[in-house]
């Protein structure tokens, strides 16, 4: 019994010693951004200009909604409609268009300085999946025998492809006035499900580009950026800026 | 100004930034290098070669050597269906040509059987191919190619033939060696 005393008083004691150690323990510095900053969508401007320049060869308008996580997190959803309508030097055409979507996530590369609230603009490296499931159709094919002297003229139609990429991004973005932002990236595009050879394939992947292993794209956007800043992560700015500005008015006074 | 300071920021800050520009200077420079002729040969031919056998009277084993033909002269054969016959046609592949081992012959891309007429100096036989024909689709720029499979090769033996083997049936470039004519 006096065993079963000792032991539970040790135990007691021990507990408020571990307690009184971690109140001892320095407390972190409370993170001041938000988690949620705002929702900002966003369209294409240099997609449309060059779907105007290519004369209808090839086009592609895309917008996309990007979320903005503690400033530092972007995840993205990519929406856009792509088509072609090409023929080629030897009169083959090929003709397709279609959706596609591209999901990623872009992570900002600037980190603001200690006690200073984080700039609004954006220098972004990230990374996208993207798909897209499309008709299309090849015409025109031209098959000439040399030899025993015969021409056929084959046709595909009604053809369909699903095509799976992945990308990565890197691009800037720029707060032009309030809630309005413009910016541009470039990124390298990679085919995951390539086509096997000598069987019918699409010239053109909308949301991809032309049909290669390997392709890129550059992107220019404008958006609004939808605040959306919850009341109690306000006053948390709020109070460390006046903190800031009390310790600076301290620290500035002569001795 | 918040973009100036923003910009301010990444030239005092980021010393990448020349690496960022190289990276998109090549991929622009790479967007102009778009090549849209087709530069793919399409051209198929059936390769046969021959081949002289020799058998060791006394140990039994067969000797295989190339065999050069001293004039072979080859020209298709055509289907008229005004008469119901083969006609010769006007393009003759090999006219009159010299210590031959090994002929290429263009197979008909839309038909399963193609003909020859083949004459072995002044003998005269006939070579007949049955095959399969596959399309196969290059890319936009370069359309579609046909390739074959030999299914059966056959001949007349007026110039005393000892044999034909298939080896290799996918006739799928222009200088293979598909079939071996053994004499």
């Amino acid at each position: 019994m006096q065993k079963i005393f000792v032991f539970i008083s040790s135990l007691i004691v021990c507990m408020f010693s571990v307690g009184s150690y971690a109140q001892k323990i320095k407390k972190p510095e409370p993170d001041l951004i938000p988690v949620f900053n705002g929702i900002t969508i966003q369209g294409d401007i240099a997609l449309v200009v060059s779907s105007l320049v290519s004369g209808g060869e090839t086009f592609t308008y895309e917008a996309s909604t990007q979320v903005d996580l503690k400033h530092k997190f972007f995840p993205i959803l990519e929406i856009g409609y792509g088509g072609a309508n090409k023929t080629s030097n030897n009169a083959i055409n090929f003709k397709n268009s279609g959706l596609f979507e591209r999901i990623g996530i872009d992570i900002n590369l600037l980190s603001p300085k200690k006690d200073e609230k984080p700039t609004s603009n954006l220098f972004l490296a990230g990374i996208r999946l993207g798909m897209s499931g499309f008709p299309y159709s090849i015409s025109n094919v031209i098959v000439t025998d040399d030899y025993w002297g015969k021409t056929q003229t084959l046709n595909y139609s009604n053809q369909t492809a699903t095509k799976i990429w992945y990308e990565l991004v890197l691009g800037v973005r720029v707060e032009v006035t309030r809630n309005i932002f413009m910016g541009w990236s470039v990124r390298t595009r990679t085919l995951i499900n390539q086509d096997v050879t000598g069987v019918v394939a699409p010239w053109y992947i909308p949301g991809y580009g032309n049909n290669a292993e390997n392709n890129w794209g550059f992107n220019y956007v404008l958006g609004y950026k939808f605040q959306i800043l919850p009341k109690k992560n306000t006053l948390t700015i709020m109070q460390f800026d006046s903190i800031n500005y009390q310790n600076k008015t301290t620290n500035n006074k002569p001795n | 100004m918040k973009s100036e300071a923003f910009y301010n920021h990444l030239t005092n800050n980021m010393k990448i930034n020349p690496i960022i520009i190289s990276f998109i200077s090549i991929l622009l420079l790479a967007s102009c290098a778009i090549d849209e002729q087709c530069r793919q040969n399409k051209t198929v031919q059936l390769g046969a070669t021959f081949y002289h056998i020799t058998k060791n009277q006394t140990t039994g084993a067969i000797n295989r050597t190339s065999l050069a033909i001293d004039s072979i002269t080859i020209a298709g054969l055509m289907y008229d269906t005004v008469t119901n016959k083969y006609i010769k046609s006007d393009s003759v592949i090999y006219n009159k040509s010299k210590a031959k081992s090994n002929i290429y012959l263009p197979l008909h891309k839309f038909e399963n059987a193609s003909k020859y007429e083949v004459v072995f100096n002044n003998v005269i036989d006939t070579l007949t191919v049955l095959h399969t024909n596959i399309n196969q689709y290059l890319s936009l720029e370069c359309g579609c190619m046909i390739v074959h499979s030999i299914d059966t090769v056959l001949m007349t033996n007026n110039f005393k033939i000892d044999s034909i083997r298939i080896i290799n049936h996918d006739v799928k470039t222009e200088n293979a060696e598909n079939i071996r004519i053994y004499k």
